[in-house]
């Protein structure tokens, strides 16, 4: 009876699972299977579920028409960049965050939790006119400091969940040894919290990869424009070029989804150390 | 200690480092000491294919004047206004800019763009230009406060081959669109008459059509109000407009069209959906390349039951900002661009009617799909100019209100009567607001 | 330092303290506090030389709008579906894929991935699927014989905000996913062992094992995600627009209308300031309900 019912059970568990994983790999199939299809036969009907004739050349356009091989080298630099600054940070505050109790800790911690409340765009006209005046306007460097000053009060708090979850006893018996207390954070609790730490960059990182408002704003120079942007200029007044938007997409969505292929153990080990509090 | 002064300068020098990298590339604005003088430019109505058209004429304008480089700024079609009235707004560097007639009475109210009498005064292009290219240039307070590239105008365009195939002859009046658009509606194989614009910019043909049901009551200098100072929503002839733009859409136009902004509305044309299609001169182009020859054809537009149909010129051009610190260069380039020359090679792509009074330009008329446009500016009687409502403080927000409550009248969610009365009340309003 | 006389664990948390605190102060809450100032002036970008004060008239502007009543509906509606079927998906793929079995670090990289995509592109890609001449969806729904004529998806106010909540769910159930997914992992299999002695049957361990030891994360995840969903207009706007006639407008896309149409930054700034507000006071009051103690406690 059992046996039956955990029989039952596993194929009503994959029939599931199926289901879940067509719901969720259709339209990103259905994005490639677009961008094979030759431009003349995107709008045809009936639709082809497969191409009649596999072509590339969506992709030989978007190189043609566009630098995007600049903007995913720009992309990749900047969330990068940003994520690991991120990281330095957030590190050092979500640490003390979550080792220290003082007057005002518990202020502050509520205001980073606010900051996650607000729309950007109240904000935006003083930021420009911030950036503005540190000749930051038209650098990347305005994308990495806006992207830090975005991720920064979260991402406190998810490391701060992670280091409350390690025993303070750990760095204290490697200060004992006589390393510094922050020489004890980085060789010892840091690579213990690696898990942790990877799935906050790839957060961080996935965050950047995506932003698109500000990196129209900030950004002008052609050279300095970001994959969102260049993707966004696919929308022009005529149509959306649906060719080259599937194309883009396939590219852009491709690093995501090795990333979260390669790192989701990490991701999900991770977040298990800082899932729940003891 | 030392460690932690160690671990502590990382992310401190990491920032910086970052900053000052990135900081060494170029200089933001202004020259780089040799004489040469370095302008920002900015595009609005951005495509890939303009794009670098207009980088092509940069190019020829840099070769002929060495001293100036061009940094052209194309920011996506979606934000690109807002991105020009952000970096206007705090003054950021740039000194030439794309000028559209939407835009240009907010540019001059808030001081933005700078006022071109002294340059075109002493222009010998500027008395070539044709009367609806100064009149659009010189809009807001009587300047000229940019030069258009190009204007728009509407007219009809639809399927030759059906209209044959059904023995139809184009549209003569509203009333004729709307029964040839009942007639060639064959939902089942995915056929309707017309490419209805529901969504973004359906303002614009919904104030136009009733316009031309007031006929020649409405007052083409405040086309908002008729001669006598009512509004143009006020009348009975109004109802019967938006009488006939509801039946057009219920039973001419596919469904999903209540949400079709300019983008789908071509499309819809040229994928063989849609039968007629009532749009600017730069959709020629895409019709051209998409439709075989003789499938297609354009006529003038529609007019109403009184026999007038109102346009309106719509405009787009370069502009200076206020504050340029090389106005000299910036008219410089301004002027380069609006030579007969070049705009001869912009407005080709662009697909928008040129600014000049010349001989090309009356031969680039007379040939097929343009010719309506003739037509029409022979025969003042029943094709009547209105000077567009561009210039009052509510436009923006306007164009917004009558897009949804449009929506919301073709869905029944709103009755004909309560959708003109709001406009009517919102008119009056504006009115004694002022502009 | 001699000013503040700090020792060394406080010199310590104050410099490592530092560098969030000014980037958070300087460049969130800074301008924030400057665009609140916008909300009681008179400030739209079609006449910026009559900035004046006028108290809370964008305020009274916005809410009496004929709109604003169907703008909160929609968007507790958008809130409160796309978190439900977020969570209850999110919650079972997780159950689900606790036990570990062949193939599920694949899998995993296949139905995970929604998450790491953009508003904007999740927005494009459904509008593309949902197109109403065009799109797959309709042509999968004909062809299996459930319809009979395409259905606007996106310009029927019937279905319209239905397809942005399946949208959004598509692309929300990963956190879901993840975040419990990786909370069920960290509960320690004697629990279960202790209730199958006592004789609980699966249902039983879910209810009395599971979901208890989970609590604190389903509670700071089910609110953060409220906050992300309200504040994630980015998918509306490239889907429908908030149209058609306003059928799919919420709060956020109401903002974002009233800067790029009217450019009405003291309006929307209001608007920003109602959604605020609302967010605290639903987090305030969500915490307290759930006895999760301080806010922000993740």
């Amino acid at each position: 009876m059992k046996k039956r019912f955990a029989k039952l059970g596993l194929a009503g568990k994959i029939v599931v699972l199926g289901i879940y994983l067509v719901f969720m790999v259709f339209p990103l199939y259905w994005m490639i299977i677009t961008s094979l299809k030759p431009r003349n036969e995107i709008f045809t009907l009936p639709l082809q579920y497969w191409p009649k004739k596999i072509s590339f050349e969506n992709y030989v356009q978007i190189f043609k028409i566009s630098k995007f091989h600049v903007y995913l080298g720009n992309s990749l630099f900047i969330s990068l960049v940003a994520a690991a600054i991120v990281l330095l940070v957030t590190i050092l505050s979500g640490y003390v965050l979550a080792r220290f109790s003082f007057r005002g800790s518990g202020q502050l911690m509520m205001a980073f939790f606010v900051t996650q409340m607000i729309p950007l765009f109240i904000g935006f006209s003083t930021l420009y006119m911030m950036m503005s005046k540190m000749g930051l306007l038209n650098k990347q460097a305005s994308l990495i400091l806006m992207y830090t000053v975005g991720l920064v009060p979260f991402c406190t708090i998810m490391l701060r969940g992670f280091f409350q979850r390690i025993p303070a006893s750990l760095e204290e018996a490697a200060m004992i040894d006589g390393c510094s207390r922050l020489g004890a954070l980085y060789r010892v609790i840091v690579p213990i919290m690696m898990p942790g730490i990877s799935a906050t960059f790839i957060f961080a990182f996935v965050q950047n990869w995506n932003e698109l408002f500000m990196a129209i704003m900030f950004i002008d120079r052609e050279s300095s424009k970001t994959l969102p942007v260049a993707m966004n200029s696919f929308i022009t007044k005529f149509d959306i070029d649906w060719g080259s938007m599937s194309a883009a997409t396939v590219l852009s969505v491709v690093p995501t989804v090795v990333l979260f292929a390669i790192c989701q153990r990490f991701i999900v080990e991770g977040l298990t150390q800082g899932a729940v509090k003891g | 200690m030392k460690g932690t002064k160690r671990w502590l300068a990382l992310p401190v020098v990491a920032a910086l480092a970052a900053g000052v990298v990135s900081g060494c590339s170029g200089s933001s604005d202004g020259g780089d000491g040799k004489g040469t003088v370095k302008l920002k430019m900015i595009e609005s109505l951005t495509s890939p294919a303009r794009t670098e058209v207009i980088k092509k004429m940069i190019a020829s304008f840099e070769e002929a004047n060495p001293n100036i480089k061009v940094e052209l700024i194309s920011p996506p079609l979606e934000s690109a206004d807002n991105k020009i009235s952000t970096m206007l707004n705090s003054k950021e560097s740039l000194d030439v800019l794309e000028v559209r007639d939407v835009t240009v009475k907010q540019f001059v109210t808030n001081k933005w763009i700078a006022d071109l009498t002294e340059d075109t005064n002493a222009w010998s292009g500027y008395k070539d230009l044709n009367a609806n290219s100064l009149a659009m240039a010189n809009y807001i307070e009587n300047k000229p406060y940019y030069i258009p590239y190009g204007l728009y105008q509407k007219m009809l365009f639809y399927r030759k081959d059906w209209f044959d195939e059904k023995g139809l002859t184009p549209p003569k009046t509203w009333d004729d669109l709307l029964n040839a658009a009942k007639t060639l509606t064959d939902s089942a194989n995915n056929r309707f008459g017309y490419s209805f614009r529901g969504g973004s910019g359906a303002d614009g043909y919904i104030v136009d059509l009733l316009r031309d049901f007031n006929g020649a009551n409405v007052n083409t200098d405040d086309a908002m109000f008729l001669k006598s100072g009512a509004t143009i929503f006020s009348t009975p002839e109004a109802k019967q407009g938006l009488t006939l733009y509801t039946n057009l859409y219920k039973d001419g136009s596919p469904k999903d069209a209540i949400n079709w902004a300019f983008a789908e509305q071509v499309q819809g044309f040229v994928s063989g959906a849609t039968a007629m299609l009532i749009q600017d001169p730069d959709t020629i182009d895409p019709v051209k390349q998409k439709l075989g020859e003789g499938t297609w054809a354009t006529a003038p537009m529609p007019v109403g039951p009184t026999g007038v149909s109102h346009y309106k010129v719509g405009a787009a051009g370069w502009g200076m900002t206020s504050y340029s610190k090389h106005p000299k260069e910036a008219w410089k380039l301004i002027e380069f661009l609006s030579s007969p020359e070049q705009n001869a090679i912009f407005t080709k792509t662009a697909g928008v009617i040129p600014i000049h009074n010349s001989a090309s330009v009356d031969s680039y008329f007379k040939e097929g799909a343009y010719k309506p446009y003739i037509d029409m500016a022979n025969d003042p009687e029943h094709f009547v100019a209105y000077k567009p409502e561009t210039d009052y403080k509510g436009f923006g927000e306007w164009r917004k209100i009558v897009q949804q409550d449009g929506q919301a009248v073709l869905l029944g969610q709103l009755s004909i009567d309560d959708a003109l009365k709001k406009w009517d009340a919102y008119w009056m309003n504006e009115k004694q607001q002022g502009k | 330092m001699k000013l503040f006389r700090l020792n060394r664990t406080q010199t310590f948390i104050f410099l490592c303290l530092l560098p969030t605190i000014l980037l958070v102060f300087g460049f969130t809450y800074y301008p924030i506090v400057k665009g609140i100032d916008v909300a009681f002036r008179n400030y739209s970008l079609f006449n910026l030389s009559d900035v004046r004060y006028i108290g809370m008239d964008n305020f009274k502007t916005v809410t009496s709008s004929a709109q604003f009543g169907t703008i909160l509906k929609n968007t507790a509606l958008w809130v409160s579906i796309s978190l439900v079927l977020q969570f209850v998906i999110g919650f079972g793929v997780a159950l689900l894929m606790r036990r570990s079995f062949r193939g599920r670090g694949v899998y995993q990289g296949f139905v995970f991935y929604s998450w790491a995509l953009s508003g904007f592109l999740i927005g494009i890609i459904w509008r593309w699927l949902f197109n109403g001449q065009i799109g797959v969806v309709n042509d999968l729904l004909l062809k299996m014989g459930l319809i009979s004529e395409r259905i606007g998806f996106l310009s029927d106010p019937k279905w319209a905000m239905f397809s942005v909540i399946v949208a959004n769910v598509w692309y929300g159930v990963a956190f879901f996913a993840i975040m419990l997914l990786a909370a069920l992992q960290s509960v320690p299999s004697e629990l279960y062992e202790a209730a199958e002695i006592d004789g609980a049957g699966s249902f039983g361990q879910l209810r009395h094992v599971t979901i208890p030891y989970i609590m604190p994360t389903i509670i700071s995840t089910t609110a953060l995600r409220v906050i992300w969903i309200f504040n994630f207009p980015d998918l509306i706007y490239g889907m429908t627009n908030g149209g058609p006639a306003g059928s799919t407008h919420i709060l956020t896309t109401y903002m974002l209308d009233k800067i790029v149409f009217s450019g009405d930054y003291g309006q929307a700034s209001a608007i920003g300031i109602i959604c605020i507000a609302i967010l605290v006071l639903f987090t305030t009051f969500y915490l307290f309900a759930t006895r999760a103690g301080k806010a922000g406690d993740f």
